[in-house]
C-alpha cells in the first residue's frame, strides 16, 4: 500500500497540498487587472469599458465596477491605460458568493 | 443532377484557372490564391469544371452582402486556392451541392444568413442561428423569407427505432451540443446534430473592427485552435494589405502552431481513454497534456497560446531554452502513454473498425485534418505555401488507410512526433518577435493554416480605413462535423459515439461560431 495513503489515513488528510509546488510559469501568465484609483479618470474608465470585450467593466458615477468573474484577463484595459492598470498576478479567484467577485474601485484621478 | 466525380486526367490547377478565367475574368492573383469572377449564369459550369478536376476540393463557400449578394467558392488544391466569386441577382442560385456535395452545409448557412437559396426547393437545415435569436444575434444579410427547417426525426421513428435525445447540456463541462440519436436499442440507425447552442455571431461582431481588435475575437472563435485561426485571419489581412511577416516571426507562429497541435492531440488521447473507460490511461494522458500546457505557458506566456499572433507578425518570441529543455520530456510522457495504449488490447479493440469513413466519403464531404488523412487523403494546408517556415521545412504528411478511430489515433500520434521535429528545426533556424508595419487601406485577402483539426480558412474585406466590412472564418471543425454522422452510422452501437467524437476532436464553438 502506498506510504502516502497510509500517512493520509493516519492524519485524516486525504488530499495533497494546493498547490503541491509553485508553478514556475505563473508569473508570466495573464491575470485580471489591478487598478490604481489615483490614476483613474472617468474619461479613462470609459475608454477601458469601450475596449473590454466582455461585461467585466462598468462605471457608476465616480466608481469603477469591476466584475472579476466576467474578466478573461485579455489585457485590453491595460493597453489603453497602462499607467492606471497593472496585472494583478492573482489566480485564486474562487469565491463562495458570486458578489464577492465584483469589486468597486473609486475613481480618484479627477479629484486631484 | 448527380455529383461530379473528379477525372484523373482532367488537368492541372493551371488548366482549371484558364478554364475558369475563360468563363469570367481573372480578378487577382496573390501568393497562393487566385480570384476569378464568374457571371451567375456560368456558375454551374464553373462548379462542374472545378469539381471534376483531380486533386481539387471545395474548401469553403460563403456570401457577402452588397447591392446584390456575392457568393464565393473557395477551391483548394495542393499548391493553393482558387476563389470563384459570383454576384447573385434575386433569391436563388444553382444548386451547387448537387454538383459538389460538400457545399450543402454552406448552402444552409447562406440561406440562414443572407436569405438566398439554391434552386430546386430542397429543405435547408437550421445551422447556427438559434430559433430564439433576436436582435442580439442578427443575420449578416437579408433574413430568409421562411425560417430554416428544424431537421430532426420524430421521436418514434417507426418499427422498433426511436429517437434518443442527448444534450445540449452534457457531462463534465463538455461544450453544448445536441445529438438526435435514432436507435433500435443498440445500433445507431441515424444521428443528427444541433450545434447552434453556442452561436456567438463572431462574423457579425467582426464587422467594423480594425484588424488587431478583430484578430482578438477571431482567436476566440475556436479557442482550442487559437493559433491556427489567428494565423489564418492575420494571413488574410496581410494578403489584403500586401504585407508579409518577417521570416523569424513566421517561424515563431509555426512553433506556436505545432505546440497547439501537440496539446490537442494529447487531449484527444485523454478523451479516447475516457471514452473507452481507461481511467489510468486517461490520467496518464492528462499528465502529458498538463505538461504541454505548462510548456506553452512558460514558453509563450499563455497555456492556450492566445495573443501570440498579431497582424504583421507576433507579440513575443518563444523562450527557446525552455522549449529545448522541456519539450522532449513532455512529448516523451505522451509517447509513453501512447505506447502503453497501443499494447492494451481492450483499448485497441474499441478503436479498430469503429467510426469508419472511406476516402470517397471524406472527399465528397470535403473533410480535412486527421479525419481526412486517416482515410488516405493527404490534404494539409501546410503544403499550400510557396514561402515561409513550412516551405523551408516541409511537413511529412501522416496518413492512414483504415479510416476508423484507430487510423485517426495513429495519424495524431505520427503528427505529434512530426510537430516535435518541426519545432526543433524552427528553433534552430531562429525565432523572433518582429512585426511588419500593417497599413490601413482597402483590400481583400484569403489566409489559411493547418490546425490540429485540419485546414482553417479566413477571408477578409477591408475598407479604406482598414476596417472590416466582411470577415469569414472557417475553422476545421466547421468542415468535419459533417462527416461525424456518417462515421457514427457505419455499423456502430451508440456506446461507440463518445469514442468517435474523441477521435474527431472537434469543437462545437468552431461550428457555431
Amino acid at each position: 500500500m502506498p506510504v502516502w495513503f497510509v500517512r493520509g489515513l493516519r492524519r485524516g488528510v486525504v488530499t495533497t497540498r494546493y498547490p503541491a509546488r509553485p508553478d514556475s510559469s505563473a508569473a508570466s501568465l495573464p491575470t485580471p487587472p489591478a487598478f490604481r484609483p489615483r490614476e483613474l479618470t472617468c474619461e479613462l474608465v470609459d475608454r477601458m469599458i469601450a475596449v473590454c470585450p466582455g461585461p467585466a467593466l462598468r462605471r457608476s458615477d465616480k466608481t469603477l465596477v469591476f466584475d472579476a468573474g466576467a474578466c478573461t484577463a485579455c489585457g485590453w484595459c491595460a493597453r489603453v491605460a497602462p499607467g492606471a492598470v497593472a496585472s494583478s498576478g492573482e489566480f485564486e479567484l474562487a469565491a463562495t458568493d458570486r458578489s464577492a467577485l465584483v469589486k468597486t474601485i473609486p475613481i480618484l484621478g479627477e479629484q486631484q | 443532377m448527380t455529383a461530379v466525380e473528379p477525372q484523373a486526367a482532367a488537368g492541372t490547377r493551371e488548366q482549371l484557372v484558364r478554364t475558369l478565367a475563360g468563363l469570367g475574368s481573372l480578378q487577382a492573383q496573390d501568393g497562393g490564391a487566385v480570384t476569378i469572377r464568374i457571371p451567375a449564369g456560368a456558375l454551374e459550369q464553373a462548379t462542374h469544371a472545378a469539381a471534376g478536376t483531380s486533386g481539387v476540393r471545395l474548401a469553403d463557400m460563403f456570401a457577402a452582402d452588397g447591392d446584390n449578394t456575392v457568393l464565393r467558392l473557395v477551391w483548394a488544391h495542393e499548391t493553393g486556392y482558387i476563389i470563384i466569386e459570383s454576384e447573385i441577382e434575386g433569391e436563388e442560385y444553382p444548386s451547387l451541392s448537387d454538383i459538389a456535395p460538400a457545399a450543402f452545409v454552406e448552402e444552409c448557412e447562406i440561406y440562414e444568413q443572407f436569405g438566398i437559396r439554391p434552386a430546386g426547393g430542397k429543405p435547408l437545415n437550421r445551422l447556427m442561428l438559434p430559433p430564439h435569436a433576436g436582435t442580439e444575434l442578427p443575420t449578416l444579410g437579408r433574413e430568409p423569407p421562411r425560417p430554416p427547417e428544424e431537421v430532426h426525426a420524430p421521436h418514434t421513428v417507426g418499427g422498433q427505432a426511436f429517437e434518443f435525445p442527448f444534450g445540449p447540456v452534457r457531462q463534465a463541462g463538455v461544450e453544448s451540443l445536441y445529438y438526435g440519436l435514432v436507435t433500435s436499442g443498440e445500433e445507431v440507425v441515424d444521428l443528427y446534430l444541433f450545434t447552434w447552442h453556442k452561436h456567438r455571431g463572431v462574423e457579425w461582431r467582426l464587422r467594423g473592427k480594425a484588424v488587431p481588435e478583430a484578430l482578438f475575437l477571431a482567436e476566440r472563435a475556436e479557442g482550442l485552435s487559437a493559433v491556427a485561426v489567428g494565423w489564418a485571419f492575420a494571413a488574410a489581412a496581410e494578403a489584403a494589405l500586401g504585407v508579409t511577416p518577417p521570416p523569424a516571426a513566421a517561424r515563431t507562429r509555426a512553433v506556436a502552431l505545432e505546440l497547439e497541435r501537440l496539446y490537442n492531440h494529447a487531449a484527444a488521447t485523454a478523451a479516447l481513454c475516457q471514452a473507452t473507460g481507461l481511467s489510468v490511461g486517461q490520467a496518464a494522458a492528462e499528465i502529458a497534456l498538463e505538461r504541454l500546457l505548462r510548456l506553452n505557458a512558460s514558453s509563450f506566456g499563455h497555456r492556450y497560446l492566445f495573443g501570440v499572433v498579431e497582424p504583421g507578425g507576433v507579440s513575443r518570441a518563444p523562450d527557446a531554452d525552455v522549449l529545448r529543455r522541456e519539450l522532449p520530456g513532455a512529448y516523451g510522457e505522451l509517447r509513453r502513454v501512447a505506447d502503453a495504449l497501443l499494447s492494451t488490447n481492450s483499448f485497441v479493440d474499441r478503436l479498430e473498425a469503429c467510426g469508419i469513413l472511406t476516402a470517397e466519403q471524406a472527399r465528397r464531404l470535403g473533410l480535412v485534418g486527421p479525419v481526412g488523412r486517416a482515410t488516405g487523403l493527404a490534404t494539409d494546408a501546410r503544403l499550400a505555401v510557396a514561402a515561409g517556415p513550412y516551405a523551408d521545412h516541409p511537413v511529412n504528411v501522416i496518413t492512414a488507410v483504415s479510416g476508423d478511430v484507430f487510423g485517426r489515433f495513429q495519424v495524431m500520434l505520427g503528427e505529434a512526433a512530426e510537430s516535435v521535429r518541426l519545432i526543433t528545426q524552427f528553433l534552430d533556424e531562429g525565432t523572433g518577435a518582429d512585426r511588419t508595419l500593417v497599413p490601413s487601406r482597402a483590400g481583400t485577402g484569403l489566409g489559411w493554416a493547418e490546425s490540429s483539426r485540419g485546414e482553417v480558412l479566413a477571408w477578409v474585406a477591408l475598407d479604406g480605413a482598414g476596417r472590416i466590412t466582411r470577415a469569414r472564418l472557417r475553422p476545421g471543425s466547421a468542415r468535419n462535423w459533417r462527416g461525424f454522422d456518417d462515421a457514427c452510422r457505419s455499423q456502430n452501437v451508440f456506446t461507440d459515439i463518445p469514442i468517435i467524437e474523441a477521435s474527431f476532436w472537434l469543437t462545437a464553438a468552431g461550428m457555431a461560431r
